[in-house]
């Protein structure tokens, strides 16, 4: 039906300023929700290794929380239940501030993970040399305990970048909500579908593809 | 059997469409449908007849015209005309499967054809026309700005540089992003998450139809509407393009449904008391007839202050 | 418990358990049949399958869930209007698609690490591919499948609140509802704003059924190991 008149370069040079627009914001807030992400991982990850406590415990519950509830919810919680409280942010911060509290939680478990698998021989190594503990983890854990991390920390860094999408719900105007809004105007669903297939597939693809060389090149010498 | 039926009453049909084809007006008409009082009302269309539902999609989250009740049943003006529909086609109201429509996605839902018609604040545009068939106008609404008492916005021109929440491809929505391009436009998805939005400080103003926000004007001592007055377009129903047949039976009981001072019934029902007076003069009734701007006219969403 | 609460759970559960149930069992149920045919398929030798297969499971693990639901509810009628389903079920196709993609890897996974001596000597004993696969292959892969299958089902189930997206009936829908109903002034809503309660409601609801999931998944795996 509406296959035959699909037409994807008119689709492409009729829309693509929009289109641009919603990539950038989906971009933007992915490389801020991937920052946060990323601190909030080695942070609370490197507690969760060192048993720190309370700071422990509570990283737990966080993590159980954000794992064992949907991402939708976690959405719509930040986006109308905090300003039952006062607290009001406008489309773009709830789109960065949610992914990254659930990148965060996955990432912290990525990269206690990590740091856990660390053999404790470098870790006495370091002590025996009279390293302090703060400077052993510096120097010695997270530097190899980041390098095992780094592979299953991409691939949620990847899954922050896929969970932006979401933010149609909100009505940010990311690249999804952009390419499905115009669709609905002007009924080239197919066109703006194949558009958000091919980005979507190629940041993906080709994040997926660095870590498969990372892991070669970072490989240690003697990770078995 | 069933298909000799089928057959006849299709003939029979087509024969009515056919000699009523000729007395007939194009679709953005500026005066009601000419019924002579001894021609029979237009029939369903068969798929309809046949499959004895209509499928409406309406508001859920606009009060007083569609919206859940603390029931969880949908209520509203829109849903009772909807269901006054039902009686007429089908004898019972029950024949409904309502759908929810807002506004963004009311077109999508008409042309790829998951319902039958949509009944949810349709504002009539030229524009919109091109892409499905509006019914005749059945409720006269104007867009109003809602503003904070005391707030630095005191007329329409006082909008650029501010904040302003409305609807998601309402013809607010439009009208903005085309002439007021250096206001911030806060677009969500229904007239309640705007305010909400204008309650918590996320947007300055509200910009919608003048019965929503009137009616929370009215109950928020800190909140009043400008005196702006913009955008004047009735609703229509929706209908699929080019479904002629339902576009005439709709019409036709609308015209029965002002002749007979329904909606006056309708809104009695659904808005208090001290507010009907101000809705009464919006819909159609034995003494009160109005229509959508003349086709030749640009589209109102297009034509700047 | 205060007056509003009643008619709000009342109607969440009422009429939105019911959607999320329906979009979860359908997704399950077909992801892991579909998912399990396709990963072995992955394992033949006969490239040409197994290339269209890997493209499937590449594309469908790579894009956006959200994406996939809207290519099953706005492209599918694009092209042809028998492909027109509801919200509901455009959701449970999508999450369907997207699930056996999930399942079809790790079932390659786990189909390939069954030892090669194990085919050797099924073969020996007379078994043909598909006998080989069904009485010794495959029973062995699908104990090592089980800790991923039951994160899938959790996954599954919380991914079900996609179906908000496109207007589908379920517990997240019908939560936003409700607390939209509950803004609006008297008759029909109350004037307040109770969206903390209601979605911290459903959030709970959800844990309550994932927690326990993801602690069998983790206790599935260390004993499988």
């Amino acid at each position: 039906m509406l296959l035959a008149t699909y037409d994807l370069s008119a689709f492409v040079s009729e829309n693509w300023r929009e289109l641009l627009d919603g990539l950038l914001n989906t971009l933007k807030v992915s490389a801020i929700a991937i920052a946060g992400a990323l601190v909030i991982g080695l942070v609370l990850g490197a507690a969760r290794a060192h048993r720190i406590p309370v700071v422990s415990q509570l990283t737990a519950v966080y993590v159980e929380i954000v794992r064992n509830t949907p991402i939708l919810v976690q959405i719509f919680m930040i986006f109308f239940a905090l300003p039952q409280f006062g607290i009001t942010f406008n489309q773009f911060t709830v789109a960065w501030l949610s992914v990254m509290i659930w990148g965060g939680a996955f990432n912290s478990e990525n990269f206690r993970a990590g740091f856990g698998a660390v053999s404790y021989r470098y870790r006495e190594a370091a002590y025996a040399l009279g390293f302090t503990p703060l400077r052993t983890f510096l120097n010695v854990t997270l530097p190899i305990g980041g390098r095992i991390a780094l592979p299953s920390s991409i691939n949620t860094y990847i899954s922050v970048v896929k969970n932006t999408s979401l933010m149609y719900v909100i009505g940010y105007e990311e690249l999804t909500t952009t390419a499905i809004n115009i669709s609905n105007l002007t009924l080239e669903t197919l066109e703006a579908l194949t558009v958000l297939g091919v980005v979507y597939l190629t940041i993906v693809w080709s994040l997926s593809a660095a870590i498969r060389l990372l892991e070669t090149r970072l490989a240690l010498p003697e990770a078995r | 059997m069933k298909r000799i039926i089928l057959a006849t009453v299709g003939v029979a049909v087509v024969a009515v469409a056919g000699a009523t084809m000729g007395a007939a007006q194009p679709a953005a008409t500026t005066a009601p449908a000419r019924l002579e009082a001894t021609a029979p009302l237009p029939k369903l269309p068969a798929e309809i007849a046949s499959r004895k539902r209509f499928i409406v999609g309406v508001k859920c989250d606009t009060p007083p015209f569609g919206y859940i009740d603390v029931r969880g049943k949908h209520a509203g003006v829109d849903v009772e005309i909807a269901r006054w529909f039902a009686r007429y086609a089908f004898g019972r109201e029950q024949r409904l499967t309502f759908v929810c429509a807002p506004t963004a996605v009311r077109e999508p839902l008409l042309t790829n054809g998951r319902v039958d018609l949509v009944i949810s604040t349709f504002t009539y545009t030229a524009d919109r026309d091109t892409r499905i068939d509006f019914s005749r106008a059945y409720y006269k609404a104007t867009g109003r700005l809602l503003v904070k008492n005391n707030s630095p916005i005191q007329s329409l021109g006082d909008i650029r540089g501010k904040r302003v929440a409305t609807t998601s491809g309402s013809v607010y929505d439009r009208w903005m992003k085309r002439c007021f391009t250096n206001t911030d436009v806060l677009v969500v998805d229904s007239v309640t998450n705007a305010v909400l939005a204008f309650n918590q400080g996320r947007a300055d103003a509200v910009m919608f139809d003048d019965t929503s926000l009137a009616l929370i004007a009215a109950t928020d001592p800190s909140a009043k509407l400008t005196n702006d007055l913009f955008l004047e377009g009735p609703y229509g129903i929706g209908i699929r393009q080019g479904n002629v047949q339902l576009k005439r039976w709709v019409d036709s009981r609308l015209e029965l449904m002002r002749k007979k001072d329904i909606f006056q019934k309708i809104i009695v029902n659904n808005i208090a008391p001290r507010f009907v007076p101000a809705f009464s003069k919006n819909i159609l009734r034995p003494n009160n007839t109005f229509g959508y701007r003349a086709a030749t006219l640009p589209s109102v969403d297009t034509v700047c202050p | 418990m205060p007056d509003w609460a009643g008619p709000v759970a009342r109607y969440i559960l009422e009429e939105g358990l019911p959607g999320t149930l329906r979009v979860s069992a359908i997704a399950v149920v077909g992801s892991a049949l579909i998912g399990i045919v396709f990963g072995t398929l992955l394992t033949i030798r006969f490239w040409p399958l197994r290339a269209l297969l890997r493209g499937y499971v590449e594309i469908f693990r790579g894009l956006p869930i959200l994406v996939t639901v809207f290519i099953v509810y706005f492209g599918l009628p694009a092209i042809t209007p028998q492909l027109r389903f509801g919200p509901l079920d455009a959701a449970a196709i999508a999450l369907v698609v997207w699930g056996s993609a999930q399942v079809a890897e790790a079932t390659r996974g786990a189909v390939q690490s069954i030892p090669h001596e194990q085919h050797e000597a099924a073969s020996a004993l007379g078994f043909g591919w598909v006998g080989r696969h069904r009485a010794v292959i495959l029973p062995q892969a699908l104990r090592r499948l089980l800790p991923p299958f039951v994160s899938l089902l959790v996954n599954i189930v919380q991914n079900s609140t996609l179906a908000q997206a496109i207007g589908g009936i379920e517990l997240l829908q019908a939560a936003k509802s409700q607390s939209e109903r509950l803004t609006f002034y008297p008759p029909a809503g109350i004037g307040e704003i109770h969206a903390f309660e209601i979605f911290a409601g459903v959030m709970v609801l959800f844990f309550l059924i994932s927690f326990p999931l993801t602690r069998l998944a983790a206790l599935l795996e260390r004993r499988l190991i």
